[in-house]
């Protein structure tokens, strides 16, 4: 078995007393399409900071390719590219003017530097626009670009923080398709994301993370079948009494989906007979039902079994 | 209205969650006022009841008139004269010299020996033997205020001299009536040339030249050759205003970086930190010294400036830009919002000048303020400045500024790396 070319081991961080990032470990094998999933404040930012030196961990390790990223940064940063969430650019330069610069930074130069920009350049289809100030491209564009300027000193390891937050379809598509690409290529990827298609599509495993915890980790595939249960998420037009809902049981295990006690998640392996049950129980009980929505085994319905959480709440 | 409330209300929780921001939005006003006003108190007042100007006299004078003169002087409102050291010592040429060098006093009054001799009878042959006041002043102190100052003094050298003398002349012609005759036609020719001539005296307008003349001097050591013009006394201290004003770029642009996430994939590349600062920061600095050679350049071209000694030039142009740097990394790295950063950038770069004397100069200033002083770069950097292009001096005299200005430079350094946040 090859080596694992990035090694997380007990890594954490806290902010005061707020345990951001409460000890995880995890392997991404050279190649992989990996996924760090979860909501907004479960971590995955954090993680990718202490994965890319921006944030000192306050405990745990990380190697890269075999080397300590504390002890060896410059050597073990030089392996990566990096694609923030924000735009990290100069937005009074224009795209070249850009790449020329953080390709000095990494070292690049002459001829190889502007044979590197016209590849990435063409990569993300922005060569028409490389003169422009960049500080007046789309939101498309700068995202293409923040990902050009990640690509631009050919790293092994391509880590990013939710990529495609914020634009339009097409560029979404145009930036998924580039980025399976460049995997088929060789490059590892570790792509952070709370959109659960996202991850479903390109990721050959994943990790499921939660209140600064990795709470599963496998390929997509088997993460349905291990929590291979149906979904129905039901909304209420105003709160119930435990003592009404909890005749549910008798379908399976249920829980609150918010604090108002407006919204609920039940889990079956027998789907049509849990709707049948819910529509008697809804007139027998003059349950003011308002949505019931039937989600098919899927990551996302693990995700919710596993967290009691909607992915984008 | 709803919304206009909304609106404000919005502003008001923002404004108030910035409160380092908002503290130095009230703080500045008040800074200001407090010390402008008590530096331009100086200008205003300076020669007058509330704000004396320190004299220092060496009065070498054998006769009677220098201390007469003396005693007249202690009598004008604003004027406080300093005839003995603080151990008590009288003052001599060389320790007025040294304490207007130090920039101690801004005028010292000299009355040579034989002050009193030449006074009462100046020659009527040899216009150069006659009684020499002379005033030591700083060649870098301002000119109006100086000739104010002297105008004071030779009005009432000049008023006790010609009483003096009068006096003498008086005594003079009266002494030989005795002998003439008492059917002479004119019984009192003398008395009567004496008088017309002390009138002429008085006036300014008599036969002979006055009886008292009145010379500038430099220290010694200090260039004598010339007065500084207005350009020489102003662009140092425009030319430090501005320098200081990188402050608020510099912030600024450090905090642009973060804002923006380009800093932070700057750490996240295989540099180090080190070597991200001095990269950030050079530009900056080679700005502060092309402003400089720009400003000093408009000074020569259009004012005939000189500059002085070049290499003592340098070597406080390099220091003060250095000093600059420093505190815009300082700012930079105590600056947490885009508010604070201008308003502190603002604060610092106004305050410290008008300190440090960039508006008002030191000497007027009160005790305290002149103390407060000291503790800016820009007055050290002034004070630099004015030793090379007004005092004429080298670069060895200037490595006590250049020193304090480096000092200050390793102050706002270490300052600024201490709170530096990279992450």
């Amino acid at each position: 078995m090859t080596n694992p070319i990035i090694a997380i081991d007990r890594l954490s961080k806290n902010y005061g007393p707020v345990q951001a990032v409460r000890g995880i470990s995890f392997e991404i094998r050279p190649g992989e399409f990996f996924g760090l999933l979860g909501p907004n404040g479960a971590g995955k930012t954090t993680t990718f900071g202490m994965l890319t030196g921006l944030v000192e961990p306050s405990g745990g390790k990380i190697d890269i390719d075999g080397m300590d990223l504390c002890s060896r940064p410059r050597e073990a940063k030089r392996k990566m590219g990096i694609v923030p969430q924000g735009f990290a650019f100069y937005p009074t330069l224009d795209a070249i003017e850009n790449l020329n610069f953080f390709g000095r930074i990494y070292g690049l130069s002459g001829p190889h530097l502007k044979a590197r920009i016209a590849m990435v350049l063409n990569l993300v289809a922005l060569e028409g626009k490389a003169r422009q100030r960049v500080g007046t491209y789309s939101n498309g564009m700068k995202r293409r670009l923040n990902i050009a300027i990640g690509l631009l000193h050919e790293p092994e390891i391509l880590i990013l923080d939710e990529p495609t937050v914020g634009i339009d379809t097409q560029s979404r598509n145009a930036i998924l398709e580039s980025l399976g690409n460049l995997n088929k290529a060789g490059i590892t990827v570790l792509y952070t994301t709370h959109y659960i298609e996202e991850a479903e599509q390109l990721c050959q495993r994943v990790a499921i993370m939660d209140q600064g915890e990795i709470i599963a980790l496998d390929t997509p595939s088997n993460l349905v079948r291990s929590f291979a249960k149906a979904l129905i998420q039901i909304e209420l037009f105003e709160a119930l009494e435990d003592r009404l809902v909890l005749p549910l049981g008798k379908i399976g295990p249920w829980n609150w989906a918010d604090e108002k006690k407006r919204r609920l998640h039940l889990e079956t392996e027998t789907p049509e007979a849990a709707l049948r049950f819910l529509f008697e129980w809804r007139e027998a009980g003059k349950i003011p039902l308002k949505t019931l929505n039937l989600l098919e085994p899927s990551l996302e319905s693990v995700f919710i079994h596993l967290t009691g959480r909607d992915l984008r709440e | 209205m709803n919304q206009i409330l909304a609106l404000i209300l919005k502003e008001g929780k923002v404004l108030a969650r910035d409160r380092q921001a908002l503290a130095l939005l009230f703080a500045m006003p008040i800074f200001f006022i407090l010390v402008m006003n008590f530096a331009l108190e100086g200008v205003f007042e300076a020669g007058g009841k509330s704000r004396p100007v320190e004299v220092l006299v060496v009065n070498g004078d054998q006769g009677a008139l220098g201390r007469r003169i003396l005693d007249d002087l202690k009598r004008v409102e604003g004027l406080v004269l300093a005839e003995t050291a603080a151990d008590g010592s009288l003052i001599s040429r060389d320790k007025a010299d040294a304490l207007i060098s130090q920039g101690k006093y801004p005028l010292a009054l000299l009355i040579p020996p034989d002050f009193s001799k030449l006074a009462l009878s100046p020659s009527e042959t040899n216009p150069e033997n006659r009684a020499v006041v002379a005033f030591i002043h700083d060649p870098a102190m301002n000119a109006r205020l100086l000739s104010g100052i002297k105008g004071a003094i030779r009005e009432v050298i000049l008023r006790r001299s010609f009483t003096a003398r009068m006096a003498h002349r008086l005594k003079e012609a009266l002494g030989p009536l005795a002998l003439q005759s008492p059917m002479g036609l004119t019984p009192f020719p003398g008395l009567l040339n004496s008088l017309k001539d002390l009138e002429g005296d008085r006036a300014g307008e008599g036969r002979g030249p006055s009886a008292v003349l009145f010379q500038s001097l430099s220290p010694q050591g200090l260039q004598a050759s010339r007065h500084p013009t207005v350009s020489e006394q102003n662009i140092p201290a425009y030319t430090i205003f501005g320098v200081f004003f990188i402050v608020l770029t510099l912030a600024s642009s450090f905090f642009q970086e973060k804002r923006d996430g380009t800093f932070q994939r700057l750490l996240a590349a295989p540099i180090s930190n080190a070597i991200l600062l001095l990269g950030k920061l050079l530009p900056y600095y080679f700005v502060n010294l092309i402003q400089i050679a720009l400003m000093f350049a408009v000074g020569v071209i259009f004012f005939k400036m000189g500059l002085g000694n070049p290499l003592a030039l340098a070597m406080v142009s390099l220091a003060v830009a250095l000093a600059a740097n420093g505190l815009g990394l300082f700012v930079a790295a105590v600056g947490k919002t885009e508010a604070q950063i201008g308003a502190l950038s603002v604060f610092l770069a106004i305050t410290l000048s008008a300190l440090g004397g960039m508006m008002v100069p030191t000497f007027v200033m009160p005790e305290f303020m002149k103390v407060l002083s000291y503790f800016t770069p820009h007055a050290w950097a002034l004070s630099g400045y004015q030793d090379v292009i007004v005092r004429g001096l080298g670069a060895k005299q200037v490595l006590p500024e250049t020193g304090m200005l480096l000092a200050f430079a390793g102050l706002f350094f270490g300052l600024a790396f201490w709170r530096f946040r990279f992450h």
